[in-house]
């Protein structure tokens, strides 16, 4: 995966006390582009407090202390920056509670890197504006109050579900999407899976909107996921 | 023999000693001095009847009276005299009048000399009455047969009472002694089996006493901690194996790709290996999951969930796989049948029965699933025709890692069976395998309802 590097890098905030899991996210993160500051819950959470951090890693369990409590109080104190916890322990349940303390996502050890990019570049580029009533990408149109979807002028009928997992491809442009996100956020299973039914949705997905010659619209990327391909 | 005198036995014992000896005397007491009580009412009458019909009596009647009465002893009374107005003795056996009021009533006083006495004092009753002429009038009886009464209850009470403790203490000993015994026999098999020699088992006896129940409900125990010591030697072979697989593999492979001066050999070694270490993070996160559902406490998120939209949605999201595969897939769903759950975790179950059913059914074949009540029970039911489960394989299809011979060649962690049945255990569901002739059945059914 091939990706340049941002004008302003954005700083990311790592707490996490596995010194060589630790090590192995600031480097691929820093390959990646950003700056990554390693930092205690009490350093992170003075960061963030200041705007110093574009977004924050967790782990839940910081030499032994829960780095819940100090997320929920920042909450409180109306700090919005996006968290992502990662954390051995990996009941739904455990999950339940991370993101009811404010995580805005959960990734359970062990995890890929490029499952934690992934995470990482969505949050950082979420999209805030949930009024938005038309998605597009190339020549392709979604309009959400119709529901329909038109390439060009040829109107596209889709299933809900591939409604779904196509508005989540617009909603992410450019973005690398990951399986598991797509189960959790598309069709909020919580499990993982051994069998490719992502990819055949996807491909069915395709079969649909793509112009019978021309490049997909949603692209492979190997050992990652996919990622939609807005110059096509 | 300290550990002995601790034990609860031997504190019953005595405890029991201790009893009988307090409640004995108890009752010894209580009648000698009811009988002592009643013997002092009489007495005082007597004396204050006789000072009453005494006191009009001339002086010479009253000592003629008194030396019959001491003579001959008519009415028991013991002491008689007259004093003088100046309180000196005109005739009778004592010399001094005691210091009670003169008030023609009994009074008590605890010491006076016996009368002829050789200066002995004991306790007696006396009634002193000033008579008309200012003299004083003095009866008394001693209370030295109370005194000896009072003896002879107590030397009964003594001689009952040692052979009674005596037995009591027998008994308790013998008692104490066997269940210590036992005791002794069970502890140090514990501590025996605590040491590894896992066969070994409590003594039962016949007898159905509480050490028997117990001892019985520990062999029973242990029973089952030996059945799940052979579970988890047989679990961590399998996961050893499962993981060291794919480890060597994946070290086989860096060392290839190390050693070739291709850098794009090695990059493609590198992606491989990459695919092994993900399965066996697969296998690691499915295990956690597996403990996570059947250690784990019971999900706080139970509520009513409906197990028809669960499996409408999940055929939903795999038919395509099956389209793509050939496979044709049926649902049959009743109206809503609602249960009390965990979605996810439900999901999850039924997931892994339908996952599994496309995986083993081959081109052309079909999977259904199908949801209804039956006698008020819910129940989800995923068949297919594909290459089913040998018979000798049914039992084991839902024990960790167990992977069917046929099935080897499929991938996946070998696991997703055992979660699909702890999730089904978790929410009092039973899930079993059926011939479907052929192919296989998997029903998940409620237990009650």
């Amino acid at each position: 995966m091939t990706k340049t590097a941002p004008i302003h890098p954005q700083t990311i905030v790592l707490v996490e006390d596995e010194k060589e899991l630790a090590n192995e996210i600031k480097i691929e993160l820093e390959r990646l582009g950003y700056l990554v500051r390693m930092a205690s819950i009490a350093e992170a959470a003075d960061a963030a407090r200041v705007g110093d951090a574009a977004m924050m890693i967790m782990d839940r369990m910081v030499f032994g202390e829960d780095s819940l409590e100090t997320l929920e109080v920042l909450r409180k104190q109306g700090v919005k920056v996006p968290v992502l916890m990662i954390s051995a322990l990996s009941s739904i349940d455990e999950r339940v509670r991370g993101l009811k303390a404010g995580g805005d996502d959960y990734l359970s050890k062990p995890f890929a890197m490029v499952e934690l990019a992934a995470r990482i570049e969505a949050l950082l580029r979420r999209l805030d504006d949930v009024r938005t009533t038309k998605l597009q990408a190339g020549d392709l149109e979604m309009d959400l109050i119709e529901q329909t979807v038109h390439r060009g002028s040829a109107r596209i009928d889709l299933l809900p579900r591939e409604f779904k997992l196509l508005e989540y491809f617009l909603r992410h442009p450019g973005q690398v999407i990951t399986r598991a996100m797509l189960l959790q956020d598309v069709w909020h299973y919580h499990f993982s899976l051994e069998t490719n039914v992502v990819d055949v949705h996807i491909s069915n997905l395709r079969k649909k909107i793509d112009v019978r010659g021309g490049a997909s619209l949603i692209l492979n990327i190997r050992g990652a996921g996919f990622m939609l391909n807005a110059d096509a | 023999m300290l550990e002995f005198l601790r034990s609860s036995a031997v504190r019953v014992a005595v405890g029991f000693v201790v009893a009988t000896t307090v409640a004995t005397t108890a009752i010894f007491g209580l009648v000698y001095f009811q009988i002592k009580a009643a013997d002092q009412r009489s007495n005082r009458v007597i004396l204050e009847d006789e000072a009453a019909k005494s006191i009009n009596h001339s002086v010479d009647e009253l000592r003629y009276a008194f030396e019959v009465r001491l003579t001959h002893d008519l009415r028991r009374l013991d002491y008689a005299a007259l004093f003088g107005a100046d309180r000196k003795l005109m005739f009778g056996n004592i010399d001094e009048l005691p210091a009670i009021p003169l008030d023609g009533k009994s009074h008590f006083v605890a010491a006076s000399p016996v009368p002829g006495g050789d200066n002995r004092m004991e306790p007696a009753i006396f009634v002193a009455q000033t008579r008309p002429d200012g003299s004083i009038m003095l009866l008394g009886r001693s209370l030295l047969e109370t005194l000896a009464f009072r003896r002879i209850v107590q030397s009964a009470l003594a001689t009952g009472l040692a052979p009674m403790l005596l037995l009591a203490l027998a008994i308790g000993a013998f008692f104490a002694r066997r269940a210590s015994r036992r005791l002794t026999t069970i502890h140090d098999t514990i501590a025996r089996i605590m040491k590894g020699d896992m066969h070994l088992r409590l003594p039962v006896r016949s007898q159905h006493d509480a050490i028997d129940k117990i001892s019985r409900d520990v062999n029973l125990m242990l029973d089952e901690i030996m059945r799940l010591l052979v579970q988890i030697k047989g679990v961590s072979d399998n996961i050893a194996h499962d993981l060291r697989s794919p480890l060597a593999v994946v070290h086989a492979q860096l060392e290839r790709g190390l050693e070739s001066p291709d850098n794009e050999e090695l990059r493609g070694v590198a992606r491989q290996a990459l695919a092994h270490i993900d399965k066996a993070m697969l296998t690691i996160a499915a295990l956690l999951r597996l403990a996570d559902v059947e250690y784990g406490p019971k999900s706080s998120k139970f509520h009513t969930i409906d197990l028809s939209a669960i499996c409408a949605d999940l055929f939903e999201f795999y038919e395509p796989l099956a389209t793509s595969k050939s496979i044709q897939m049926a649902l049959e769903i009743q109206s809503p049948v609602q249960i009390l759950g965990d979605g996810d975790l439900m999901r999850e179950a039924v997931s892994n029965l339908i996952g599994n059913a496309i995986k083993f059914t081959p081109e052309g074949g079909t999977v259904r699933v199908s949801v209804t009540q039956e006698d008020g029970k819910p129940v989800v039911r995923v068949r297919d025709n594909g290459i089913g489960v040998e018979p000798a394989e049914r039992d084991k299809i839902f024990q960790r890692f167990y992977r069917t011979a046929s099935g080897h060649r499929v991938p996946g962690s070998g696991l997703g069976l055992s979660i699909a049945a702890a999730i089904a255990n978790l929410h009092d569901f039973d899930l079993r395998f059926d011939d479907n002739h052929p192919g296989a059945v998997f029903e998940m059914a409620g237990r009650r309802k």
